[in-house]
């Protein structure tokens, strides 16, 4: 809030109206109730939606956190209890750690080999489109073929990956999905594979966004394609790439389709993510209190995680 | 590899300033390039091979007797031919009108999307008020809590306004979502503010830079935000599974899973259906991408 | 000109929201415009289920006063859809209760109306698969169908052998299951297949021993394990970590000829009659009594029946409660029994309108396996039933994927039962 009385912010990079002309004095303050009712005019036609629909139930749930409620009777209000059933949920803390270990694999992964797909494709070249959709392909496939096809791919005896790593002279290879110890790196790389072409998108749509004259005096400095990449690609893609990273930040912690139709958890509770046990607990169980109180939990991580980007993003920019 | 294809690239990038394609491709003639070409397209061309290969299967799949989709091993060349699933299909389940749900869905959603979202998006990064930034954590924070969480709360509010079983409660749960006006802010903010405060000089209000100076400079971003929206509006199953009961409502991704049954599942039809439903996809995304192209006016003002 | 398309747009979506809004929702009155008492009836895939239509075309047929409606759900998420609609105070008539875990869930929430009265009338001796849904003295459901397990078998493949499946104890079908395993590769016959639900393993070993599936104490399925993975590590039986991997389901690997037995509910019969007919497989196939510890001539085996119960918001209650009558009684009993469904009614009646069905296996055999002697619940219900399930089905994949050995197995089981479910 305190933002607006300064000249420029620095914190998001934007210098608006008041920024470029806050001298005169006493239509100062008026301009900056008229810029607060026209940003709000533009905030508006989608906040009412969204408050309305989505940021209501959310807060409601944040708050059944804190009830007993079995989604037909009266809440009953029970405090703490929730969260101190789930610190002694043997389930909660398998399942807390599995998540963390699919996104500590995830994120990155999928934000490098995004990143490297659209710098690739990001040319003109005969038939480029048609491959950029090829890499887009594993994000519509039906998420069945993916499961029986990784499935087959990985399938210990018989399938290719371990025939390949055999060839290589590694005499026992992982049993992936049939194996506790390898089924969450299956996982990572199954979700890789099908996520890299969405995130793609987005670095294309990023990199259109970067003026050539930037390569273009880069190049007359004698700067070669990788210092050109490190210095003008990576620097003007700043904003995708913090976008990129909070969507794959949320969306790794709250992984969930994936994980049902591959491994369903198992074997035994080697992939049992959070958005599992809060699905299990509520809808199947029906303890929504329960269930809202490890979402609580989980959106506190994810929202804490979000907020350190948001720091590092702004300081970096200054 | 790895780095000549990267070097390769920033070459072919790094070239054009101007809009017109300043050096057609194919006209540089020497040596190195030309190799490199082919090296690169080969390597593209294995790696799209092993990204194709699960999309393959279903596609093999589809032209399956259901009985022979889950074989172990894994059958690649179908015994029998059923190039019939793709015509049974359409008589079997109501395929064209899910088809026409679908489409009517993801295309309001994604209008309704892109608009408020890009809108919306013009006031976080580019005007400077009190709450924006506290406001805009709001927005995010709202996509950290999941779905499954609140699906029942959001059903009951949406019981109660009387929306249930209505393509409405869909679109008005999907189209506003923060995941618009987040991808937007982000791109708006690579756009150097000159621009807006030059339209500003000439007097040009917000709502009139919006429309005529950074909407045409994001059409790259406008372009993703309209595809990822489509596919995920016409990919959703959950949505529609819990708010939609009226066979006439539903959508391809719910009419599919009729082949699931108590105890058994009809495999190629499911696949045959997935295949079908890619292709609408498919168009959009081709036509969808060739709006990811350098935009003119970044390099143009100085 | 940029800004035409815009409101081009704008307007056009404001009109298909508008028709949105109209479109769809229905008349929710509860009667038809001819007067006729709506109920509507929850239930999962209608076109394909074909003892829905045969119940709600049976009971319209003798009450032209109702029109009995179908809320079609997906059979997949069947379960999770009801819980939320009950949530919103959905007002459909009759849910489905497809498994007594749930159904005890939605009756002890209070989301059903009670029957009491309607089973004090029945003739409860002639009813299977009633017991379950006693809750506290109350009952909030009526079951209609009563699937339990019998041992299916390819007659070309079990014949040659020259073996008497009447009276198999668990040893007998180990070695006759590897008997009849045979050939390689893509050419491959199993002996059997189980498939990979916890079920063939644990609630037949819980129904022939009497352990109790709640009790926190699982010696009683040791045996079972290890005849299981005897089996499977001989090669008699596909490895569980494919089956499961690759998704492989009992009716394909059955209906192409490549498994000898398996032990399946009763409801193949129908899907496999349904198959035969339609020119999908021409297996040769019979029905025989589930396996027993000991072969003393007595058949034990566990099922679970499927129920009708009454919304407590039901729009029309007392059609609803007409319905549910009719449909578990016994004339819904012989509208089933013709498409090949198990009833939870028997009667001399009904068991001939059911070996009656075309292409339903009538020899002796048959005969004696669709009239065992008990038929336990496959899992007993309480409140703690979900979470015991879950714990058992992990475990169960560990042992069965060789992770875990049976008895570490068991000892997991016992820990966790007694830690996790309070």
């Amino acid at each position: 809030m305190t933002t607006a009385t300064k000249p420029t912010t620095g914190s998001t990079g934007a210098t608006g109206p008041t920024g470029a002309t806050g001298s005169t004095g006493s239509t100062g303050k008026q301009r900056r109730r008229r810029n607060t009712l026209v940003g709000w005019s533009f905030i508006l036609p989608n906040f009412l939606g969204f408050a309305a629909l989505t940021l209501i139930p959310v807060i409601g749930t944040l708050l059944l956190a804190f009830t007993n409620w079995n989604s037909y009777t009266t809440p009953e209000w029970i405090g703490f209890d929730n969260f101190r059933r789930m610190f002694d949920d043997g389930n909660f803390w398998t399942a807390l750690e599995n998540t963390t270990w699919y996104a500590v694999g995830h994120i990155p992964l999928t934000l490098v080999a995004a990143l490297g797909l659209a710098v690739l494709l990001n040319r003109k070249l005969k038939g480029v489109g048609v491959l950029r959709t090829a890499f887009f392909f594993p994000y519509i496939t039906s998420l069945v073929a993916v499961a029986v096809v990784w499935n087959m791919l990985l399938s210990p005896e018989l399938g290719p990956v371990n025939q390949f790593l055999k060839f290589i002279g590694i005499a026992n290879p992982p049993g992936w999905t049939t194996s506790t110890e390898w089924s969450m790196p299956a996982l990572v790389i199954t979700s890789v594979w099908r996520d890299m072409g969405y995130y793609m998108v987005l670095y294309l749509a990023g990199l259109q966004a970067i003026p050539g004259e930037l390569y273009e005096a880069a190049r007359v400095d004698g700067a070669n394609a990788w210092k050109r990449f490190w210095h003008v690609t990576l620097p003007g893609l700043r904003p995708t790439t913090f976008f990129v990273l909070v969507m794959l930040t949320v969306s790794s912690f709250k992984v969930f389709d994936l994980v049902q139709v591959m491994t369903e958890g198992g074997p035994g509770r080697s992939t049992l993510v959070l958005s599992q046990l809060i699905y299990r607990q509520g809808i199947t169980q029906g303890r929504f209190g329960y269930a809202s109180a490890i979402s609580l939990v989980l959106f506190l991580i994810v929202l804490s995680i979000t907020l350190v980007q948001f720091q590092l993003q702004r300081r970096s920019e200054r | 590899m790895n780095t000549t294809t990267l070097r390769k690239d920033s070459t072919e990038t790094g070239a054009p300033p101007a809009a017109p394609a300043p050096a057609p491709p194919g006209r540089r003639g020497e040596l190195g390039t030309t190799v490199g070409r082919v090296l690169l397209y080969a390597g593209l061309i294995v790696l799209a091979a092993a990204i194709l290969l699960p999309f393959g299967w279903m596609l093999i799949s589809s032209v399956k007797t259901d009985n022979a989709v889950f074989t172990v091993p894994i059958q690649w060349i179908p015994e029998e031919f059923r190039w019939q699933n793709f015509t049974e299909i359409w008589t079997d389940i109501p395929l064209l009108t899910y088809l026409g749900n679908s489409l009517f869905l993801s295309v309001t959603i994604t209008v309704l999307q892109v608009l408020t979202g890009s809108f919306a998006a013009y006031g976080f990064a580019k005007m400077q008020f009190p709450g924006r930034d506290a406001l805009f954590l709001g927005y995010i924070a709202t996509i950290a809590v999941p779905w499954q969480a609140y699906m029942v709360p959001q059903y009951i509010m949406m019981e109660k306004i009387g929306l249930v079983n209505t393509h409405l409660s869909l679109i008005l749960l999907q189209a506003f979502g923060a995941f618009g006006v987040f991808l937007m802010r982000q791109f708006y903010m690579t756009i150097p503010d000159e621009i807006s405060e030059a339209a500003r000089l000439d007097g040009l209000s917000e709502y009139g830079i919006w429309a005529r100076m950074i909407l045409p400079l994001s059409k790259p971003a406008l372009a993703s935000l309209a595809l990822l929206t489509f596919v995920n509006t016409w990919n959703d199953y959950m949505g529609p599974f819990i708010y939609l009961t009226d066979n006439d409502l539903w959508t391809v991704q719910l009419g599919l899973r009729q082949f699931v049954g108590m105890y058994d599942a009809r495999y190629a039809m499911i696949m045959t259906g997935s295949v079908l439903s890619v292709l609408p996809i498919l168009v959009i995304f081709l036509l969808g991408q060739r709006y990811f192209v350098q935009g003119i006016a970044t390099s143009g003002i100085k | 000109m940029r800004k035409i398309p815009a409101r081009a747009l704008t307007a056009a979506v404001a009109v298909s929201l508008l028709a949105a809004g109209c479109g769809g929702g229905g008349s929710d009155s509860g009667t038809t415009s001819d007067g006729r008492t709506v109920v509507k009836v929850a239930l999962w895939n209608y076109d394909t289920t074909p003892e829905f239509k045969a119940l709600i075309e049976g009971f319209e047929a003798e009450n032209p006063k109702i029109d009995v409606q179908p809320v079609d759900i997906l059979a997949d998420d069947y379960a999770d859809k009801v819980t939320t609609m009950l949530a919103g105070g959905d007002s459909t008539d009759v849910l489905t209760m497809k498994n007594v875990t749930d159904y005890s869930r939605y009756a002890t929430r209070g989301q059903l109306k009670s029957l009491d009265s309607q089973v004090e009338a029945l003739d409860k001796a002639s009813y299977s698969g009633l017991d379950p849904f006693e809750l506290d003295g109350h009952y909030y459901a009526l079951p209609y169908r009563h699937d339990f397990w019998v041992l299916f078998y390819n007659k070309a493949l079990v014949k040659p052998t020259g073996a008497d499946l009447s009276n198999l104890s668990w040893a007998d079908f180990a070695s006759l299951a590897k008997e009849i395993t045979k050939g390689k590769g893509t050419d491959k016959v199993y002996g059997t297949h189980f498939q990979t639900w916890r079920s063939p393993v644990q609630a037949i070993a819980a129904a022939q021993t009497g352990g109790d599936q709640l009790g926190g104490d699982y010696g009683f399925f040791k045996d079972q394990y290890e005849l299981a993975l005897d089996l499977q590590k001989s090669g008699a039986m596909m490895p569980f970590g494919t089956a499961k991997s690759q998704q492989v389901h009992y009716k394909t690997v059955f209906e192409s000829g490549k498994v000898g037995m398996v032990p399946m509910g009763s409801w193949l019969a129908a899907a496999l009659l349904e198959d035969k007919a339609k020119g999908v497989t021409d297996v040769d196939w019979g029905i025989a009594p589930m396996p027993q510890i000991k072969a003393d001539g007595k058949t034990t085996t566990f099922g679970s029946p499927t129920a009708f119960a009454v919304n407590k918001k039901a729009k029309n209650p007392s059609a609803a409660e007409k319905f549910v009558e009719w449909a578990s009684g016994p004339k819904g009993a012989a509208a089933i029994a013709k498409v090949g469904v198990v009833p939870a009614y028997t009667g001399d009646e009904v068991q001939k309108a059911y070996f009656a069905v075309k292409g339903m296996p009538s020899d002796e055999l048959a005969a004696k396996a669709m009239k065992p002697d008990a038929v336990n619940l496959e899992m007993p219900v309480s409140d703690k039933t979900a979470d015991v399930n879950q714990i058992l089905d992990e475990e169960h994949e560990l042992v069965m994927t060789g992770e875990r050995s049976v008895e570490k197995g068991i000892e997991e089981m016992n820990k966790r039962v007694k830690s996790e479910v309070q």
